[in-house]
């Protein structure tokens, strides 16, 4: 164990280092000083309270929908649905917190949570019911349940819960949000991390026990790494897939709150700004553990705010570009090492 | 009673034959991946890829077959990177399928807003030239409008022939059913699943550069998830030529559909006629496929 996280951690370092370099060249490809924009981003980010705040505000989202992807990913059931899922769930926790409003604080946070999971739960089931039924890989299912998941989401809004002319539901009660951390801490004045921060590393952990340390999680393992030998030892499969579709997809709802309950107090149409997607990388390079997707989701908010303070330089979206290459440099980097290793016996 | 009208017509027929040519393009390099044995849902990345340097070198260097050319190539280049990762690596296929998409979407928003100074579409551009074989006959002229769609059509025979009257194809086969049985006869694994990615490369490059041709520039977004939808038709078609041909058509009679009624004006809302070809996917993977077979080694 203690060697497989050594290699681990080996293969991170020089995955990121590849895609250091790859950017690096990038870079002076299109005449830009590597050094500028790369410390432009560490200024922007780290010389202040609000800076950190901010990236721990774009973090939050990135931890709760990586929990839930890592939940998927754990069983094999590669999930690319979560940003159809998550905006069907955080549509709900919005139109949930407008309607139950006048119910206790605690009383309606945790009503949108468990309606928001439900929801996207629900949205989940589906490619997980035709993954059993039909045998059509989760991908293309999910993939396609984006594109309809998002219309009908559109359609409700615009045709039934909109504020006229925009494309937002009404504003949640000021006494209903969640609170700030700047009201608390000076240090982040001015940003809009809040309390779901904090919900966001507790999910984390419920998860890493979800998935290591209870029967459940064993099960969702088994099934991940050979179903069929799964099925042999009495693992009921098809109810693991199911089970762990609806959960995955459930956690996923709630990277909404950051936005709905501790940010602007209602549900916008793209808000999730394809945190969906960015997850899948987060997932991927914390190896799906829901511990390790805190600290890569704190890079990948690093890159996303420092990445609008290089706007001027560079445009924005190199910052897609550099996802992109670590995901592939993590695949193809941890495949590399690993061979390494076994052939000399090491594992 | 007029949109009925306009369904039942010639037209709309000839705009779905013409329509089905990506879906076609798509399934059939999905197809030549997979009958090696290797899912390649980078499809829609690779199609986005040659939309866009199509475009882009087309504009940049003023010449049509040289975007055209260019834009094969990257292809082939990043097929081979997918091949190295995929067969090479065997790193999870459907992982680095996804990852590609991921990497090709940055890509092409990057250089958008570097090299166009827009993050939604290009300038316009002529796009391949019009095919005047069948100038003033009325059916036709509207289906093979371009050479690409005449290649597709041709496309149905040639794959079924190379897929199984040739030896390459027989060889692919056998690679995608049962490497080990191949690599214990000599074959060389390897080098037939590279060559079938390659392909597959190839026509998804076509079927990009069909669509920015199409709409006269590339736009953010515009492959539109038509790469999983080809991916669908290919399963639905069972991996056979003639059988993706009729699945690709449903989703091209969806699509003309859609066109229609946004032009005709329905109260039907617009969110829900964009909706229909990723509804009709997921119907038509639900309902009428029956237990569908992949070659046997896909995804191992």
């Amino acid at each position: 164990m203690k060697s497989k996280t050594k290699i681990n951690l080996i293969s991170v370092s020089l995955s990121f280092l590849v895609t250091f370099v790859i950017i690096f060249a990038l870079l002076l490809l299109i005449d830009k000083n590597p050094f500028e924009v790369f410390s432009l981003i560490l200024s922007e980010v780290f010389a202040s309270g609000y800076g950190i705040g901010q990236t721990l505000f774009k973090a939050t989202p990135l931890i709760i929908c990586g929990c839930g992807l890592a939940v998927c990913f754990h069983a094999s059931l590669f999930n690319i649905g979560a940003e159809g899922q998550l905006n069907a769930g955080s549509f709900t926790i919005a139109l949930v917190a407008v309607y139950a409003g006048d119910l206790s604080f605690p009383v309606m946070l945790i009503l949108c949570l468990v309606c928001g999971f439900i929801v996207s739960g629900v949205v989940g089931l589906i490619p997980a019911y035709i993954k059993i039924k039909k045998d059509v890989s989760e991908v293309i299912s999910t993939i396609m349940l984006n594109f309809i998941i998002l219309a009908l989401v559109n359609y409700f809004l615009v045709d039934f819960f909109a504020v006229k002319s925009t494309m937002r539901t009404e504003k949640i009660v000021d006494g209903n949000m969640l609170f700030k951390l700047s009201d608390i801490f000076p240090f982040f004045q001015g940003s809009s991390l809040n309390a779901s921060f904090f919900i966001a590393l507790l999910l984390a952990v419920v998860t890493y026990i979800l998935i290591y340390k209870t029967q459940f999680g064993y099960k969702l393992r088994a099934v991940g790494f050979n179903e069929t030998a799964s099925k042999y030892i009495g693992i009921k499969t098809n109810k693991i897939i199911l089970a762990s579709f609806f959960t995955g997809a459930g956690i996923t709802s709630l990277a909404g709150i950051n936005y709905i309950l501790g940010y602007k107090g209602f549900y916008e149409f793209g808000f999730s700004n394809n945190v969906g997607f960015t997850a899948i990388a987060v997932a991927l390079l914390a190896k799906n553990n829901p511990i390790g997707i805190i600290f890569s989701a704190l890079l990948f908010a690093i890159l996303d705010y420092g990445g609008l303070s290089v706007n001027q330089l560079v445009p924005k979206e190199i910052m897609l570009v550099v996802q992109g290459i670590i995901i592939l440099s993590i695949l193809g980097v941890d495949r590399i090492v690993n061979n390494y290793f076994e052939k000399r016996g090491l594992v | 009673m007029e949109l009925l009208n306009s369904l039942i017509s010639l037209t709309f027929f000839a705009q779905v034959l013409r329509l089905m040519t990506p879906f076609y393009l798509g399934a059939s390099a999905s197809n030549f991946s997979e009958r090696g044995g290797v899912i390649n849902i980078a499809i829609e990345g690779f199609m986005n890829l040659s939309a866009f340097s199509f475009v882009l070198f087309s504009l940049l260097t003023g010449n049509i077959t040289a975007g055209f050319i260019l834009a094969v190539i990257i292809n082939l280049v990043f097929s081979l990177v997918y091949s190295f990762f995929t067969v090479n690596l065997k790193i999870n296929q459907i992982v680095t399928g996804v990852g590609f998409n991921l990497l090709i979407a940055g890509i092409t928003k990057f250089l958008l807003v570097l090299i166009f100074k827009s993050s939604s579409n290009t300038e316009r551009f002529e796009g391949l030239p019009d095919l005047n074989l069948f100038k003033s006959v009325p059916f036709l002229e509207i289906v093979f409008s371009d050479y690409l769609t005449i290649f597709c059509f041709a496309l149905i025979f040639i794959s079924g022939f190379v897929l199984f009257k040739t030896k390459f194809g027989l060889r692919l086969r056998s690679v995608g059913e049962n490497p080990g049985a191949a690599e214990s006869l000599g074959i060389r694994v390897k080098s037939y699943k590279l060559s079938g990615i390659l392909i597959s490369g190839f026509l998804s490059s076509l079927a990009g550069i069909w669509l920015a041709s199409n709409q006269n520039s590339y736009s953010d977004g515009m492959i539109a998830g038509r790469g999983y939808i080809a991916i669908a038709a290919m399963i639905i078609g069972k991996w056979k030529p003639v059988n993706i041909f009729f699945a690709c058509l449903i989703f091209s009679a969806f699509e003309a559909l859609e066109i229609t009624l946004q032009i005709s004006g329905t109260n039907i809302p617009t969110q829900l006629i964009q909706m229909l070809p990723y509804l009709i996917t997921i119907l038509v993977l639900i309902g009428f496929v029956g237990k569908t077979k992949p070659p046997a080694a896909v995804g191992s």
